[in-house]
């Protein structure tokens, strides 16, 4: 292997690169300008259902009225967790976003109400601060119905209350969930249309059989390019970052495992491309291609909008895209600072990465038939 | 002419003919019967050759692409390979470069093994693919210096590029060309490597004939630099401007080999009548074969070609045009030339489609 021509490669490619308005914009100015107007524009997001979990330590006729009222508004899949489970650490394995415990003694409280003016019974709920728009709709319809029933006990005081409790520390909001999604998106769409453009444009323009006849080997010229696309991942990385930090106030971690999971993204993308590549062989329909299976994943990996705000269908198709590992990761690891859930999505990445970049590898040829 | 002998594929008999080198014939063998044609091999022994083809074979599912070649490429010579598209020139050129997998056949380059040796070879050999584009937003010099990194044996490049007349050029985008120059460009690639031979696919393709005459002069400027130059090309006036050797390919076949010199005097011995836009072409050539005017084409459009053995031939020709009263729009006599020689071997234009 020749290092200093994988080098050279490199060089040129980042002068090539530098020179594209094209390559320039969709790389560094539209992840910074969605960033910009969506980090502005959302501060919450409408839903139709939303998933809730249930623990009902109680176990008594008006702990079973009062889910069953959670229920008849329709506005949730409800999720019963068992009454022994410890909350707290089946919130944080689980990676749940919106959790209800109705506690034990919830009937006893209401009925001594009756004689002692001050009792009264909290329920808990646990919420996920990035995820505002469910919490605040979670929140308002438990109020509402709490309002009802503590009206119909006592005119005018509050024997059942509510207590928050946050399933992280720290406070989160759109833009925390938002940008590990765009990075991922960009370094997506970097790796798959540059690897496209490398495997469909370069063969029509006849510079892959040129290089065939080269000293240039195919694994040099590979290195050479993902050198490349690592380059303008750390780049991509680098500025969402720093519009994060500088802009929004964001707390944002960026170890080596983010840097591992980014590598790993490259090659998934790059992988990916070459395979589109191999079976597209025109320029323009492999372009098509390649937009049919990244702008779909762009919506439905939970770049933009929380999983938790789809139908149930679409959440089960997010779990087979590879982006949505991407995200996943990042997110847990850049912001939400859930190291497990990231080396858990980070895994699948690289396992993702390792299929797609090998078989990509090993699928497209320089020479022709 | 020559006395010939070649070993009949049907009976093993050993049949001698008459024919020049580079001639295509019909030969009958008297001891089986059988008929077939046969081009001559020219003289090119006692050589050191650039390139050795030898029963160099491609097939597709039914279609076979190369049928069976074989040619040798003398050193420092340009040699053009000759034929109308779809005719086997790139599926051909392609495999001596090693971009394609023959099917069958052996390829030698500077006496090595194209198909174990190609590694030895990649520093030696220059090649400008078929409609090459290159790196749309490098200068030609960076262009020129990015494939000359990759080789170990490199040329000159600031002199490649005042050689090739590019100087003025050097620090413009390759996306902003022109057609010209851009095929300049890629002749100035194949040269970064100061290669023994250099392979141009179609160099000329879609150029306008002012561009087109500026890569000719580039090509002219190799055979003095005593490069070996392997040209395809489907312009005749190309391989007769450029070519030392030219080889006519069609249909897979080489249908004739030899010199510009050597093509015309077996295949366009004579002088060509044209009669253009000829009332009822298709009636006076059949009016002229029964006179015994054996060589008599159709050009198209009404134009008739007639192969002229002596000048007497004219005045009988004008005589018969006169006596029947045929109209024409105007007449001329001229010497053959690859278009003829193209004609005559296969019945069609080569600028038609011949596929």
């Amino acid at each position: 292997m020749n290092l200093k021509i994988i080098l050279m490669d490199f060089i040129f490619s980042i002068k090539a690169w530098y020179r594209s308005k094209g390559g320039m914009f969709w790389s560094l100015a539209f992840p910074v300008i969605l960033i910009l107007l969506f980090g502005a524009i959302f501060s919450g997001i409408g839903s139709s259902k939303y998933t809730l979990y249930v623990q009902d330590q109680d176990q008594t006729e008006l702990s079973k009225v009062f889910n069953a009222t959670l229920n008849a508004t329709k506005l949730f899949n409800i999720n019963v967790v068992d009454a022994d489970v410890n909350v707290t650490s089946f919130i944080k394995e689980k990676n749940i976003k919106s959790l209800i415990v109705i506690p034990k003694g919830f009937e006893q409280t209401i009925q001594e109400s009756f004689t002692n003016p001050s009792a009264r019974v909290d329920i808990q709920f646990y919420f996920d601060p990035s995820e505002q728009t469910t919490t605040q709709v979670i929140r308002s319809v438990i109020t509402s119905i709490l309002q009802e029933m503590n009206k119909n006990l006592s005119q005018s005081r509050t024997i059942i209350g509510v207590r928050e409790i946050s399933t992280i520390t720290e406070n989160f909001n759109f833009i925390d969930f938002f940008l590990p999604g765009m990075i991922g998106f960009t370094i997506m769409q970097g790796a798959i249309y540059g690897s496209i453009e490398r495997n469909t444009k370069y063969r029509k323009d006849g510079i892959l059989r040129k290089l065939l006849t080269t000293p240039i080997t195919r694994t040099e010229w590979i290195l050479a390019k993902m050198l490349f696309m690592m380059f303008l991942a750390a780049l991509t990385t680098i500025l969402i970052t720093i519009i994060g930090i500088l802009v929004f106030g964001m707390t944002v971690h960026i170890d080596a495992w983010v840097i591992i999971v980014i590598i790993a993204t490259s090659f998934l993308f790059s992988g990916m491309g070459m395979l589109i590549g191999r079976f597209v062989k025109e320029e323009e329909t492999a372009d098509t291609a390649a937009g049919a299976i990244s702008f779909p994943m762009m919506f439905l990996a939970g770049t933009f909008f929380p999983l938790e705000q789809m139908p149930q269908f679409l959440q089960t198709i997010a779990h087979v895209l590879p982006l949505y590992y991407v995200n996943e990761a990042l997110r847990n690891s850049m912001i939400y600072m859930n190291q497990n859930e990231s080396l858990i999505n980070g895994a699948v990445v690289i396992i993702f990465a390792a299929v797609f970049f090998i078989s990509g590898v090993l699928l497209t040829k320089w020479k022709e038939d | 002419m020559m006395e010939q002998k070649f070993k009949c594929p049907n009976c093993g008999q050993i049949v001698s003919f008459y024919g020049n080198p580079g001639e295509n014939k019909v030969v009958s063998c008297p001891a089986c019967n059988s008929t077939g044609r046969i081009t001559i091999p020219t003289d090119r022994k006692n050589n050191n050759y650039a390139i050795e083809v030898s029963h160099l074979k491609k097939v597709y599912g039914d279609l076979i692409a190369v049928n069976d070649i074989s040619f040798s490429v003398k050193n420092g010579e340009i040699f053009a390979f000759l034929g109308p598209n779809g005719a086997g020139k790139t599926t051909t050129v392609e495999m001596i470069e090693s971009i394609r997998i023959p099917t069958n056949g052996s390829i030698k380059l500077l006496g090595k093994d194209v198909k174990t040796q190609f590694n030895d070879i990649k520093e030696k050999i220059g090649i400008l693919p078929q409609e090459f584009h290159s790196f749309e937003r490098l200068t030609v010099r960076e262009t020129l210096v990015y494939f000359s990194n990759l080789f170990k044996k490199k040329a000159d490049v600031e002199e490649i590029i005042q050689s090739l007349d590019l100087t003025s050029h050097k620090n413009i985008l390759y996306k902003n060309l022109s057609g010209g120059l851009k095929q300049r460009v890629g002749v100035a690639i194949s040269l970064v490597n100061d290669p023994d031979i250099i392979f141009l696919d179609e160099p000329t393709t879609g150029l306008d004939p002012k561009a087109r005459r500026e890569v000719w002069g580039v090509i002219a400027g190799l055979r003095k630099k005593r490069k070996t130059v392997f040209l395809t090309t489907h312009y005749m006036e190309e391989a007769e401007f450029l070519a030392d050797h030219i080889a006519v390919i069609f249909k897979g076949k080489i249908i004739a080999e030899g010199t510009l010199e050597d093509l015309i005097r077996n295949y366009g011995k004579s002088s060509v009548m044209h009669i253009k836009k000829c009332k009822n072409a298709a009636d006076v050539i059949e009016m002229l074969k029964q006179e015994g005017y054996d060589e008599v084409f159709s050009e198209g459009n009404g134009d008739i070609a007639i192969k002229i053995d002596y000048k007497e031939r004219v005045l009988e020709i004008l005589s018969h045009l006169r006596h029947d009263c045929i109209e024409y729009e105007s007449l001329d006599i001229r010497r053959s030339n690859l278009e003829e020689v193209f004609l005559r071997l296969t019945g069609s234009k080569l600028t038609e489609d011949t596929q």
